[in-house]
């Protein structure tokens, strides 16, 4: 139940880790909305190099793990991308079969998506793998005046998902102990769906309810103080800097004369 | 600390969407430092008077209510029965450090406070920032109360703190609350209570109706409604040896010394090869590692599993099931058993709704009747000459009379003594219904061998000891019961033979041989708890 923790905790603190969450969700973010509404292959190049570069030199996690989690990322990028090349609208065919239709356009709006739909993944990749939750809610509840219940209710969530994991398994153990056969088909999907759903959701909604008393009876107080006190130090000036220079570095990269 | 007492005075209550009401015109009021145990039959609504007096209800749950007067403490804490629903954050310093947050308490602090409470409960880590999922049950339970004490409570509640603990959890959490509670109001609800009666100036007894019917001190009330208590399930010290004289003269019990008698008298009839066997049997599950040099259960034996919370108990189990994989010699009349679940095999979680997989009660049983006359037929079949089962006509699933299996389900509900409604959901039922069903739809599945996971775990006696015969008339039918189980009264009554889990090996032993080092374990604790 612990391996799953333990596998997203860092193997060494760098810099990144001492930011302020707040700060880097915050800047993160503000990029992540700016490629979203612009439309330049290059600029979106030019900030997966950058920001690759952070976030292999300094995720703290080993280079296996990080291109590990590259994998899903990777899939959605390449099949949103390819589907887009192959289906795209476009005038300028370049070859036709069926329903399948390559143009330029197709091309470059396929390269588009793919790029894009990467870049944002690695941006979440580099405020998740280097910020643990715990910091980041607790910072966003000072920083950014997030409200405790909200904030507390994301927390005690975090602890459930563990116990639901152990669940599916304990109940896949208790259908075949009952030696239940599956019908076929869509049948099957419907009669899995239910089989499973029903029990952990009632399991989960009166374990949520206990904890959420628990809660309570500890005298849950909007108003605070912190155990983890996050505040603004250099780490963040160096942080914003880089932020800074990745983005001059996407912007004149695409004007360069190749 | 004030010294004003807490009570409530005419309460009435009921649960939204239900005619009954749970309380009617109780009054109940308590002094300062009195120590008050409350009991009564499940489903009485004694955890919900904790929360009304505590103001858990209505402050964060609604219930319609009404009342001439509740007064509540000024400063309390609540510890709960269950371990890991009281925590919302995943390391002990953060779940300690959320309780001094509440009060505003300077950061600075409370690094020095939450060792201090850690101090008090006994509770001794390598470091602060340990995650919660690591601790034992028992230490889970210590540390809420340690939760509780950060408090600074005048009154401290506890609803059934010990009941999911294994019987040296149960010592240590009990040895803390009378330690670190001297001084406090405290309000107990506890289904077991042996050992601990002495620390109570006061019981309060409700029945099912809610009306306090006895109020006093505890060895007055225990002498008086002794009936009352047994009638309605309530456990009370040595209800186990009144129940077995109680029940001298009736039929089960009768029964029962027929069917040990018939054992006794044609022993180990199969003597050479035992039901099930297991040799340098070993599971591994990531560091976890089970190892069984021998082990074997003759058909009619009955065989306690027991170790700590985590010992590996479970997982024995699983793997007999074939869930997990192991490796060593596994036989089953002799035949080593193959990947599959083995036929002769039934099972009961110990989570009873995760074995639940129909809408309606009825429909459960039924299930289990289908998969036995399935069953039934496809043995039937093999015994049959290849060219006879080549020429047969098909059958299907369905061809079985679906109405008469329904006949035959609801006669098996009412047999048992299960007389809910049967076109009810299986959750609609009380947690010791949901139990009984569940082992019914193991039982009736009719299979030799029947694995059971603390299936009297947090019963009230009534339902323990309903089961308990019924597990007696299948033991004496043949059936060899395996079950997990933390109660020294069944392992010495009922038990042939005992499994003891410890530091990952199996050891086999006869249950006289097992209580008598377990008294010399009970006693090293005890000298180790005052040390």
């Amino acid at each position: 139940m612990n391996s799953l923790l333990n596998w997203f905790t860092p193997n060494k603190q760098t810099w990144l880790h001492r930011c302020n969450p707040s700060l880097k969700f915050v800047a993160l973010f503000a990029i992540m909305l700016f490629v979203f509404f612009s439309r330049a292959i290059g600029l979106y190049v030019g900030y997966i190099i950058c920001l690759s570069i952070v976030l292999w030199s300094s995720s703290g996690f080993p280079a296996r793990k990080v291109a590990l989690l590259h994998i899903p990322i990777l899939i959605s990028s390449l099949s949103s991308g390819i589907t887009l090349t192959l289906f795209g609208r476009g005038n300028d065919i370049i070859w036709q079969w069926w329903i399948i239709k390559i143009s330029h356009e197709s091309i470059h709006s396929g390269m588009m998506i793919g790029t894009k739909s990467l870049l944002i993944g690695i941006i979440s990749l580099l405020l998740l793998l280097t910020s643990p939750p715990v910091k980041l809610l607790y910072s966003f509840m000072q920083q950014l005046r997030l409200p405790a219940k909200y904030a507390y209710a994301f927390l005690a969530g975090l602890r459930l998902v563990p116990y639901m994991i152990e669940e599916v398994q304990l109940r896949r153990r208790a259908l075949r102990i009952r030696r239940v056969q599956a019908d076929r088909g869509f049948a099957k999907i419907y009669q899995m769906i239910k089989l499973y759903s029903i029990p952990l959701i009632a399991q989960a909604i009166r374990r949520a309810h206990r904890i959420g008393i628990a809660m309570e009876a500890k005298q849950f107080q909007q108003k605070r103080t912190y155990y983890y006190i996050t505040s603004f130090s250099a780490y963040d000036g160096i942080f914003v800097c880089i932020v800074l220079i990745c983005t001059a570095v996407a912007l004149i990269v695409p004007e360069l004369p190749v | 600390m004030t010294n004003k007492a807490i009570g409530v005075t005419k309460l009435r209550a009921k649960y939204s969407g239900e005619k009954q009401l749970i309380f009617n015109d109780l009054t109940l009021s308590i002094p300062h430092g009195q120590k008050l145990l409350l009991l009564g039959p499940s489903g009485c609504g004694k955890s919900t008077l904790l929360q009304i007096i505590s103001g858990i209800i209505p402050g964060a749950v609604q219930i319609p209510l009404l009342a001439e007067q509740i007064t509540k403490p000024e400063s309390w804490g609540f510890v709960f029965q269950d371990p890991d629903t009281q925590f919302c954050m995943s390391y002990v310093d953060e779940e300690l450090a959320f309780v001094l947050e509440n009060q505003q308490i300077p950061q600075e602090q409370m690094k020095q406070l939450i060792e201090e409470a850690l101090e008090h409960v006994q509770l001794h880590l390598p470091k602060l920032h340990t995650p919660i999922a690591e601790l034992s049950q028992g230490m889970k339970q210590r540390l809420a109360l340690a939760a509780v004490l950060l408090l600074k409570p005048d009154v401290v509640f506890l609803d059934e703190p010990s009941a999911l603990l294994d019987p040296e959890g149960k010592q240590y959490i009990w040895e803390t609350i009378r330690s670190t509670l001297a001084q406090h109001t405290v309000i107990v609800v506890e289904h077991h209570i042996d050992g601990i009666l002495d620390w109570f100036d006061r019981v309060v007894v409700l029945n099912r109706q809610g009306d306090i019917i006895a109020d006093g001190h505890p060895s007055h009330v225990f002498a008086e409604q002794k009936s009352f208590l047994m009638q309605e399930g309530i456990w009370y010290p040595n209800i186990w040896e009144e129940y077995f004289s109680y029940q001298s003269d009736s039929p089960s019990l009768a029964f029962r010394a027929e069917a040990t008698a018939e054992l006794q008298a044609q022993p180990n009839t199969s003597g050479s090869q035992p039901l099930l066997e297991l040799q340098n049997f070993k599971i591994k599950r990531g560091a976890y590692s089970l190892d069984v040099p021998y082990a074997a259960a003759q058909q009619g034996d009955w065989i306690a599993i027991r170790g700590k919370n985590g010992a590996g108990k479970s997982t024995l189990l699983f793997a007999l099931a074939r869930l997990l994989a192991s490796n060593g010699s596994y036989r089953i009349q002799g035949e080593d058993v193959g990947e599959d679940i083995p036929p002769s095999m039934s099972y009961v979680f110990q989570n009873p709704e995760l074995q639940f997989i129909t809408d309606r009660i009825i429909d459960e049983v039924t299930h289990s009747l289908i998969v036995k006359y399935d069953k039934e037929r496809t043995e039937k079949e093999q015994g049959e000459h290849w060219i006879k089962r080549l020429f047969a006509p098909k059958q299907r699933k369905s061809r079985i009379d679906l109405q008469q299996l329904t006949l035959e389900a609801s006669a098996a509900l009412e047999q048992l003594q299960l007389s809910v409604p049967p076109d009810r959901h299986p959750y609609e039922l009380s947690i010791g219904q949901k139990r009984r069903l569940s082992v019914l739809t193991a039982l009736v599945e009719n299979r030799s061998i029947l694995l059971l996971d603390e299936p009297t775990f947090g019963q009230d006696a009534r339902s323990t000891f309903i089961m308990l015969e019924w597990l007696q008339q299948l033991q004496a039918s043949g059936v060899t019961i395996m079950m997990i189980t933390h109660d020294e009264q069944i392992m010495r009554r009922f038990a042939t033979q005992i499994w003891h889990i410890e530091h990952g090996t199996l050891t086999t032993c006869s249950p006289a041989q097992a209580l008598y080092s377990k008294e010399a374990d009970d006693e090293q604790l005890t000298q180790l708890v005052h040390t």
